[in-house]
């Protein structure tokens, strides 16, 4: 931990930080970046996973062995700044690695979380996203409190929310036009293609051997 | 276009309209639905318009746009709703909380003490357990394909990744008549 700063300091820094440009300053945090510096290797962590544009490490303190945080290798602060198309990356890296907790590490189900804003419970100045491999009675305890709207809240909220969309829908006299959805063609389908038979390990013998989505797909079963 | 969907599934019967829903987003694959016993007021979730259980059934090319979407409810909760943050939030498989068998993206708006808990108590692990987590996770990541050099073949239909056999329909029907 670095001394906390002193009043002159504290305040020679925020006169910095008011005159920079938004490149200065996204340069600026990226130096400060704890998670910047995992991807660049001047920290060390625990590389599960990388390409060009994630980078999966496991989490130092994770709520199950095997949590792991997917970085974008770009600095954002927050989703809202990430594009479309990293977005979209990211989350079919989010697929595949969950596939390989329920098939490398007897993962029984997982979650994905996000958190945005300190309120959300964000705490790294970094966009990622968790996977958290699940198993029955783990002690992980992710409930969602169930809160029945009034129908004026319901009308409201979901007219605010319509309107920030910018569309119109539900209305079935005024179905949502193509050109407001997204283009389609941002969506970076073919970078990812399953892996074919003879690209994959060889599952060693004690391994339970060909483990398919069928198996993994019981996993939803209770009991 | 014509959704896949799937007998008996509630989430199917909201995107084909014979369960009324305050829609906030729909295109051709993404249906974004008010839930109206959410976690908190402004509580989204975010489905494909195709039966998918899981995760891993979504085809890519659905999965990027489920989470674009996701961004984009979410920004929309930022801006209209006044919301202190947003979380972004997946139940894959019952031991992970999933309650109904399609797959489901929640977008939940947050303010500070709001009741909500997402948090975790941290395990401590050794370091020898991190690293034998870390080569079993590394060994099967690698499965995951060489996205670089993907890049440049052709397109592969989505459909044909999408396919469910008729083994699995079977069983996830029987799962959906467990459900309450």
């Amino acid at each position: 931990m670095a001394e906390p700063m002193n009043e002159e300091q504290l305040k020679a820094l925020q006169e910095k930080l008011r005159n920079m440009s938004p490149e200065e300053l996204r340069e600026f945090q990226k130096k400060q970046c704890i998670f910047c510096q995992i991807i660049s290797g001047k920290i060390q962590a625990k590389k599960i996973y990388e390409d060009d544009k994630v980078v999966g490490i496991l989490d130092i303190n994770p709520a199950n062995p095997g949590h792991t945080l997917l970085l974008t290798k770009e600095h954002y602060s927050i989703m809202p700044q990430v594009p479309d198309e990293d977005l979209s990356y990211i989350s079919m890296v989010v697929k595949s690695m969950s596939n390989s907790m329920l098939r490398s590490i007897d993962a029984q189900g997982t979650n994905v979380l996000v958190a945005n804003g300190i309120a959300a419970g964000q705490r790294a100045q970094h966009f990622m996203v968790h996977l958290i491999p699940r198993k029955e009675n783990d002690g992980v305890d992710f409930v969602l409190p169930q809160r029945a709207m009034e129908q004026n809240d319901i009308d409201a909220i979901g007219n605010k929310l319509i309107a920030a969309m910018g569309g119109a829908a539900g209305k079935e006299e005024k179905p949502v036009s193509p050109v407001q959805a997204i283009p389609i063609q941002k969506v970076k389908a073919e970078v990812m293609k399953p892996v074919s038979p003879d690209k994959r390990i060889e599952p060693k013998k004690e391994a339970k051997p060909g483990i398919n989505l069928d198996d993994i797909s019981r996993l939803l079963g209770v009991k | 276009m014509a959704a896949k969907s799937k007998q008996g599934c509630l989430v199917c019967q909201i995107v084909g309209n014979n369960i009324p829903s305050k829609k906030i987003y729909e295109d051709d694959f993404v249906l974004a639905v008010l839930d109206v016993n959410g976690a908190n007021p402004g509580h989204c979730f975010v489905i494909p318009k195709n039966h998918y259980p899981i995760l891993e059934q979504v085809p890519d090319l659905e999965i990027g746009r489920l989470f674009q979407v996701s961004n984009r409810v979410s920004s929309a909760i930022f801006e209209s709703l006044g919301a202190q943050g947003t979380n972004i939030f997946v139940a894959n498989g019952t031991p992970a909380g999933q309650t109904v068998a399609h797959f489901t993206i929640n977008v939940i708006p947050r303010k500070e003490n709001d009741g909500i808990n997402l948090q975790w108590q941290p395990r401590q692990l050794s370091e020898e357990e991190m690293s034998t987590i870390e080569l079993k996770l590394r060994d099967q990541a690698k499965n995951i394909g060489d996205f670089k050099r993907e890049e440049k073949k052709p397109k592969i239909a989505a459909e044909k990744q999408a396919s469910i056999s008729e083994e699995e329909e079977e069983y996830f029907s029987r799962q959906l008549r467990r459900l309450p």
